[in-house]
């Protein structure tokens, strides 16, 4: 195979980004292109954050300033992609152009999913993935708003500690007890959770059965027979991956477009990465995507180094972090499977870890735990077998355990 | 017309543990911008300490393999030459020069280091 000469990126998030900018490191001195049709590329956790807040202004979004672009000779298409012609080396953009690329690297994310119920496609909802998402939802956090959040994950949590900083009147709905557990244990969940109805939020543990519009005004209907009126509705209940052009192309997807551990996808010139790619290990095994700013970041790394045969980059367990109420979260690895250890402070619950039977840590989260989590993903990713009794010690630096 | 601060003496060998860092306010160094001075593997480091991403005390994070990484968002930075070394910072931090006065360290603020990289 001769080496890529035209490198198409599909999409400017973090994983697309990442892409051309450790194509440029490892010297691919090729044509690079990222096509989107929202222009600059730029981060999205600010969005439901410092962005949607107004304290981050917008031109701190982009990931690098707008000279990077011309300086690593990466050329930017604000346009949207329609088709891909792997075979032909070629793609289309929506206004008809053809592009040549002999190498496409997808990486679309997702869009929000709607909410499969009577009501749940009507044109005034609101979703939040993009920066024009948060300007609009922005203008909607106004004191004495109502706005009603559906789904208490990373999104919709975040949306209401910031919509209830604002002084909007936010009622948040979801299904699920405690959301997050999956992601930080029990634990630290739920005292996530609390801390919605600790800043005036109104939580409804109930389903969305219907969503009816009347005038300016929106009403959810919940399985528990309630009704919530309110001025906006903001629907938050993750997302579906854009895998539209990759089948189109007769791309092998399932729930995501099905790519190996180089990130190459059943054409050996696509590529997938970020939200939108699901890994299938050589033994067959399909691993759930990973919808993280951090695993973004590390499908373009590996989508590089593939691309100029370098090795692939090595990556420990998978870390994630969420602002809200003045707290920072971050957790790391497996908050599922193995035995809790919690350190508490003062009876609170601030850092948990899993262990497995052996002694060998799987996960860890924490709230406002400075270098914790970083401790504990080398505890978990060197094997270290730390004592079980010094782990569950809020007064033992876990730093020191970690060397 | 700015003129460089007067080098400060910010601590005595000991003062800073292997792998942490000690805060020099911007208001007593001069140069209006908080420098931390970092001692890893022996040697020691000065680098502006709030994060160039968003706002995070550098002094607060993991040091290692001659980098400290944000307590934040995981952005690292070369304790050497200030670069960042990932996402999501992407401008780096100014040095300063660290000079070791028998046991004193002298800090000297808006000195660009000398140190360079191996690799």
């Amino acid at each position: 195979m001769t080496a890529p000469r035209e490198v198409a990126i599909v999409g400017g998030g973090l994983a697309g980004f990442t892409t051309a900018q450790e194509l440029r490191k490892h010297g691919y001195d090729g044509r690079i292109r990222i096509i989107d049709p929202e222009g600059v590329p730029y981060d999205r956790p600010p969005l439901s954050k410092e962005y949607l807040d107004g304290s981050m202004p917008a031109e701190k979004l982009p990931f690098v300033p707008d000279s990077w672009y011309a300086d690593n000779s990466v050329e930017l298409v604000t346009e949207r992609v329609a088709a891909l012609l792997p075979a032909e080396g070629r793609l289309t953009l929506a206004g008809g152009t053809e592009l040549s690329a002999d190498t496409v690297v997808l990486a679309l994310g997702g869009r929000a999913r709607t909410l499969p119920v009577p009501g749940g496609d009507l044109p005034g909802l609101l979703y939040l993935r993009t920066k024009a998402d948060a300007d609009l939802l922005r203008t909607r956090m106004v004191p004495g708003a109502r706005i009603t959040i559906i789904g208490a994950g990373l999104i919709g949590a975040e949306v209401a500690s910031t919509a209830a900083k604002a002084g909007a009147t936010v009622t948040l709905v979801d299904p699920v007890p405690v959301p997050l557990a999956p992601i930080c244990g029990a634990e630290l969940a739920v005292r996530l959770h609390a801390m919605h109805a600790e800043h005036g939020v109104d939580v409804r543990c109930a389903m969305t059965t219907a969503i009816e519009a009347d005038g300016p005004e929106y009403t959810v209907a919940l399985n528990d027979g309630s009704r919530i009126v309110s001025d906006t509705v903001l629907v938050a209940v993750g997302i579906v991956p854009e895998t539209g052009l990759a089948t189109a192309a007769g791309l092998a997807t399932d729930q995501g477009i099905v790519v190996d551990e180089a990130h190459r996808t059943s054409n050996p010139a696509v590529y997938a990465a970020g939200d939108v790619a699901r890994i299938r290990h050589s033994d067959g095994t399909l691993l759930r995507r990973h919808e993280h700013w951090e695993s973004a970041m590390h499908g373009g790394q590996a989508v590089a180094a593939s691309i100029v045969g370098l090795d692939l980059p090595q990556h420990g367990a998978g870390w994630m972090w969420s602002d809200r109420y003045g707290v920072h979260v971050e957790a790391v690895g497996d908050m599922v499977n193995g035995t809790p250890i919690v350190r508490t402070v003062d009876g609170v619950p601030v850092t948990a870890f899993r262990m497995e039977s052996d002694g060998r840590m799987i996960g860890a989260c924490t709230i406002d735990g400075g270098t914790a989590i970083r401790a504990a993903r080398r505890i978990i990713d060197r094997g270290i077998v730390v004592d079980p009794s010094k782990l569950a010690d809020a007064t033992v630096e876990l730093k020191k355990l970690a060397r | 017309m700015t003129s460089t601060p007067d080098p400060i003496r910010v601590a005595t060998i000991g003062d800073i543990d292997e792998g942490a860092a000690l805060v020099v306010d911007g208001d007593v160094n001069g140069t209006g911008e908080d420098i931390a001075v970092f001692l890893s593997e022996g040697r020691y480091y000065a680098i502006n300490d709030i994060c160039t991403h968003q706002y995070a005390s550098l002094a607060e994070g993991w040091v290692e393999d001659g980098a400290v990484e944000c307590p934040v968002h995981s952005s690292r930075f070369s304790l050497c030459s200030g670069r960042a070394l990932n996402l999501p910072a992407t401008q780096p931090e100014p040095t300063h020069r660290v000079e070791l006065r028998g046991e004193e360290i002298w800090l000297y603020p808006g000195v660009p280091s000398d140190c360079v990289e191996e690799d």
